[in-house]
């Protein structure tokens, strides 16, 4: 039986309401976790998962979605969502690209260029659009409670796995090594570089939707929600774009600070497939990509001591406590999507996943941490996956997906 | 307002979720050095400085 699900929160305010269940939940699952990586790793690891957590509450307070943010630009010609990202990237590169470069022992989330990068992240493109969002945007909307979303991640797990197998095949075909811009251009000139490059995709940007509308929307510019006082949207959303891009971008540096390596996402969906495929008896280690040091010791090793794992179920649990913290937990799913959304959520899920391991991550791992490492394999996969997501777009009405 | 979700099924997804990272943890090597077993290689640091990409992929120039 269902019943009132919203609890008043106190009287001082009035209307705001929390799911209580929901946010209990999630505080629960975040002491048991916490409490587990605690006991049986380290203490680095605890903070790490807290990262997580909080990240998972920026991207669901923020509505920091990738995938959406593309779609305005292109099917309403609104560029607020795009320019956040470009603010995002352009403020994580000032900070990362010097950290990188002034610390022994941080790795950069770079990767190499070639076929397999361009066909990646154009399949990874498609997926986005019918899979309904990336790496970040598929784990904080089943953290919200989105039931299409959960299929969409079981699905993007197995073409992860499909991916991995493949992998050397498509690393084999025409590419070359990673090219940090660094290394040609020198820390300031790699910083300029990417600079010019995001005011000239923002350039791009602000004429699609001045063109369109005769003006621009400056929404990722605020600085204040315009419906409730700062503390509330604080705890229930909210946020405005500014709030996300700075929680975003330091959690970022904060991850490679703590961890070594920038945020990445979508390898522990493959370790996690990959153990579920060996719990049922396949041996892995007869696929090429599964030898390699880091796989074959992520894949060896539990998940509490494996940093994206961690990380994720971190994300997942701060978008469980954001949605509840909203009142907003699967209210996404209360009109049930019908068969075709669901097939569009499996078909997304398997580009996302085999998209995802050729192109060498999603949104986080590949084009996020990839232009904060100042990495050229990020600007290319990004135009092959924003290429991509042209034609997923154009692919949403058949699956019943209103754009 | 009536609630979009059923409490038992978040519950059971939840311990689905908790019940599984727990059979991978107590199988792992990280759990037997913690119980005092050695001779066990952990991967707390799972990172390869020699991989070409975040997924440990080498390099193309490396391979034959």
């Amino acid at each position: 039986m269902a019943e009132a699900a919203a609890i008043q929160a106190g009287a001082s305010h009035p209307g705001w309401q929390i799911d209580r269940f929901v946010v209990t939940t999630a505080l629960a699952g975040f002491a048991l976790v916490g409490g587990l990586v605690w006991l049986e790793t380290a203490p680095f690891m605890v903070v790490l998962f807290a990262i997580g957590t909080v990240l998972g509450m920026a991207l669901y307070h923020g509505a920091f979605g990738f995938t959406a943010g593309w779609r305005n630009l292109v099917v309403k010609k609104r560029g607020a969502g795009m320019r956040a990202q470009l603010l995002l990237f352009g403020l994580s590169s000032l900070i990362m690209v010097p950290m990188l470069h002034s610390q022994a022992g941080l790795i950069g989330a770079v990767a190499p260029v070639g076929t397999s990068l361009v066909v990646g992240s154009f399949l990874f493109g498609i997926g986005m659009q019918l899979g309904g969002g990336c790496g970040s945007g598929t784990l904080f909307t089943v953290g919200a409670g989105n039931i299409r979303m959960v299929v969409t991640l079981v699905f993007f797990i197995v073409g992860t796995v499909i991916g991995s197998m493949h992998l050397p095949w498509w690393l084999d075909q025409p590419g070359f090594d990673p090219v940090p811009l660094v290394n040609t251009l020198g820390v300031s000139g790699a910083i300029i570089a990417q600079l010019v490059g995001l005011g000239l995709v923002a350039w791009w940007v602000n004429r699609i939707e001045r063109r369109a509308h005769g003006s621009i929307q400056r929404n990722e510019l605020l600085w204040k929600s315009q419906s409730h006082g700062v503390l509330r949207t604080l705890v229930s959303g909210r946020w405005p774009f500014t709030w996300a891009i700075l929680i975003l971008a330091a959690g970022n540096a904060l991850t490679l600070a703590i961890s070594g390596a920038p945020w990445s996402i979508t390898f522990a969906f493959n370790v996690w497939g990959a153990k579920a495929l060996e719990a049922v008896g396949v041996n892995m280690s007869q696929f090429e990509f599964w030898t390699w040091d880091y796989p074959a010791i992520a894949l060896k090793d539990s998940v509490l001591t494996h940093i994206p794992s961690v990380m994720n179920f971190g994300l997942l649990l701060g978008a469980m406590l954001a949605a509840g913290l909203a009142n907003k937990f699967n209210e996404a799913s209360r009109n049930r999507p019908e068969a075709r959304q669901f097939m569009a959520a499996v078909v997304g899920g398997l580009l996302l996943g085999y998209g995802a391991r050729l192109g060498f991550g999603c949104n986080i791992g590949a084009l996020f941490s990839g232009i904060a490492s100042a990495s050229l394999h990020a600007w290319i996969w990004f135009a092959c996956a924003f290429a991509g997501s042209l034609i997923g777009i154009r692919l949403r009405p058949f699956f019943r997906l209103p754009n | 307002m009536q609630r979009a979700y059923s409490r038992t099924r978040i519950l059971l997804a939840l311990g689905v979720i908790l019940v599984l990272i727990m059979a991978d943890h107590l199988n792992s090597p990280t759990f037997a050095f913690n119980s005092g077993q050695g001779n066990v290689q952990t991967a707390l640091m799972q990172r390869d400085e020699s991989a070409c990409a975040p997924c440990g992929a080498p390099c193309p120039s490396t391979r034959d």
